[in-house]
């Protein structure tokens, strides 16, 4: 078998994974604790936040959307979980509340976006600002310590696999399936490639478009509850920036910004070998000066890799449909 | 028959221009009174809100209380052009004086310049700008001594331990003053134990950061002996880490790691409490205050005041802590 014919070239996300190959192959020649089973185990439970994130930010983008709100979805979400739980010592209403609450402030992103038609990155831009100013009225700027024997889901584990890592890969799984084997991941996609189409053929847009970002701040909602867990209570600074470090994922992952396709397992690579970066610049004692440009630096290596593998891709795909062609006239 | 009825009339007319010189006195009196006692108003520009910010802004609102100022607060969420424009809306109100918190000295340079030229002085609080043509003065932390506070007591409980030490140093935003002092500060107290070499790590002020590279830190480092915290909101954190790798030992157990940081947040201040850290350099943030206001109050007299004025934070350990919890600002 021609390695060139292997399917494995063909997916969205083969770019990523062999550049996260690539990295780790360099970081275990350069530093002899990175391939330990703590290092890697420890580089999952940190891509945790950012990879469930990141699935949930890939069905928006392959809708035609963007939501940069979901920090503030992120932060709003945990001052909710921490001050409810303050209030009544209940971790299950806290927890449900949460999670509900990042529901309904996805799905109002969903319905904004698609309802007054205006472009998805200015509507998330004014909710990003209204849910931090909510969250920021409602504690006040202040720090909410989160009792550690309450924070199963950032720090506990099962079956000795840490909790963060099950639930990411649970998120990832029902992504997958969701995407791949439903009708609503079959409508999202023909949503993203063209609205226009999607809207002659009488598909449910609406319906389709809400339930994108609805996934998008529940998964936000999750990603915020293992964040304070793990980091001990509600900071005022959670969150910020992080919609950013999402897109960087789904985008490495292979995810088109222009909607209509993407992966959900390359959105979950790109996260980790976003993670895997900084990793390995703890991991070799690099000057604290030199991390942006090496992130910058890889980055922007990892987009080149895509793009031209995206090049390959797209002659293959010319030389096939030639020689079909060449094929049925002779 | 009229004539009493006329009588009557004339009383009552008399009564209601009575009560309407004394009302109109009272009304001149009063304008001319605010017109001449003009509340002083001081424009607060504030980068943004957390929470050792907001204990230090409320120190400058009571102390301008106190003097009879009126506080207009603005709150740019960390935009340095949001900033930009409510600097010259401040300008724009006329207040008597700015103090600015600033998000990014370049970017409100250009208005502080408007209010240098519509002659209202301008104080930096908690971040200086060096680089401005603007400031009349800065005050805030003595970042310097904070964080050689906090090394010098790490100092004091590593010096006994032979061979290489590694120390963990969790540094704030690489471009904040405040950070960099911290760290020029503390690395100049470990100076003083040859054998100690420091691992420093940037975090952003970000506590997710912090854990990150502590978790990273100790997967290449298992030998880390102590870790500062730039701020000591990432204490809990690093508690989750060392806790998770079965290394959060209290104070005066065996295999302790020492744990110092600086600010005087709650996070701190119970981590300390607790033993799990070892101390920490707490931030004079009603002095900060205070001394913000005084300046402002000395600029808009007229007179003239000192450029840089630093308030030293103090350091307390888990056997002094409790006791001197009414100086901790954080503390509840």
């Amino acid at each position: 078998m021609k390695l060139n014919n292997y399917k494995f070239f063909e997916q969205n996300w083969s770019a990523i994974a062999v550049a996260t190959l690539v990295l780790c192959v360099f970081l275990t020649i350069a530093s002899p604790a990175f391939m330990s089973f703590a290092n890697m185990q420890s580089v999952l439970v940190q891509a945790s936040v950012t990879a469930i994130m990141a699935v949930g930010m890939t069905y928006i983008i392959i809708g035609g959307g963007i939501d940069i709100s979901i920090g503030a979805i992120l932060f709003f979400i945990s001052s909710v979980f921490a001050e409810l739980f303050v209030a009544t010592g209940s971790y299950p209403l806290a927890l449900g509340v949460s999670l509900i609450t990042g529901v309904l402030l996805g799905a109002v992103n969903g319905f904004l976006a698609i309802k007054f038609k205006v472009t998805p990155l200015i509507t998330t831009l004014a909710t990003y600002t209204i849910y931090r100013g909510m969250a920021i009225h409602l504690t006040g700027a202040q720090n909410i310590p989160v009792p550690r024997e309450i924070g199963y889901l950032g720090n506990g584990s099962f079956l000795g696999i840490p909790v963060p890592i099950l639930l990411m890969v649970l998120v990832t799984i029902l992504g997958v399936y969701l995407i791949q084997k439903t009708r609503f991941g079959l409508y999202l996609r023909a949503v993203g490639s063209s609205e226009e189409s999607a809207h002659e053929s009488s598909l449910p847009i609406m319906r389709v478009t809400v339930l994108a970002y609805l996934i998008g701040g529940l998964t936000a909602a999750l990603a915020g509850l293992i964040l304070i867990a793990r980091v001990g209570g509600l900071q005022s600074d959670i969150g910020i920036g992080l919609e950013f470090t999402v897109i960087a994922a789904v985008i490495l992952g292979g995810t088109k910004l222009s909607g209509g396709s993407g992966s959900i397992l390359g959105s979950v690579i790109g996260a980790i070998f976003l993670v895997l970066i900084d990793n390995g610049l703890n991991m070799l004692n690099a000057s604290p000066y030199v991390y942006d440009t090496v992130r910058g630096i890889v980055l922007l290596v990892a987009v080149i890799v895509d793009r031209l593998s995206e090049v390959r891709k797209s002659r293959e795909l010319i030389k096939n449909s030639a020689m079909k062609m060449r094929g049925t006239t002779s | 028959m009229l004539r009493p009825f006329k009588g009557k009339v004339m009383n009552i007319k008399k009564r209601i221009s009575g009560v309407l010189f004394v009302v109109a006195t009272l009304l001149l009196s009063s304008v001319s009174t605010s017109a001449l006692a003009k509340k002083i108003r001081i424009g607060l520009a504030v980068d943004q809100l957390f929470e050792s910010r907001v204990a230090e802004n409320n120190a400058i609102k009571v102390a301008a209380e106190k003097l009879g100022f009126e506080v207009i607060e603005v709150v740019a969420d960390g935009d340095a052009q949001t900033q930009n424009a409510q600097i010259q809306s401040l300008v724009v109100q006329r207040v008597d004086a700015i103090l600015v918190c600033a998000v990014d000295q370049n970017t409100i340079e250009r208005a502080l310049m408007r209010a240098k030229r519509a002659r209202i002085p301008v104080i930096a609080y908690d971040r200086a700008l060096p680089d401005s043509r603007t400031v009349a003065a800065f005050v805030g932390p003595d970042s310097i001594s904070d964080g050689f506070e906090a090394g010098k007591y790490m100092a004091e409980q590593l010096k006994g331990i032979e061979g290489k030490v590694q120390v963990l140093e969790l540094l704030g935003a690489l471009n904040d003053q405040n950070g960099i002092d911290r760290s020029k500060g503390f690395n100049k107290a470990l100076n003083a134990l040859p054998n100690v070499e420091i691992i420093s790590v940037p975090t952003d002020w970000d506590s997710a950061k912090a854990l990150a590279a502590t978790e990273n830190a100790f997967q290449a480092n298992p030998n880390i002996k102590a870790i500062f915290a730039a701020t000591d909101t990432q204490i809990p954190a690093i508690e989750t880490v060392l806790s998770n790798l079965n290394k959060a030992h209290k104070v005066g157990q065996d295999g302790h790691i020492v744990v110092t940081g600086v600010n005087g947040s709650n996070d701190g201040y119970a981590a300390t409490v607790s033993g799990f850290a070892d101390g920490i350099v707490v931030m004079d943030l009603t002095n900060i205050g205070e001394k913000s206001v005084q300046l402002a109050a000395a600029l808009i007299r007229g007179e003239s005041v000192g450029k840089h004025n630093v308030v030293p934070g103090q350091f307390y350990s888990h056997d002094n802590i409790v006791e001197n919890k009414a100086d901790i600002w954080g503390a509840n």
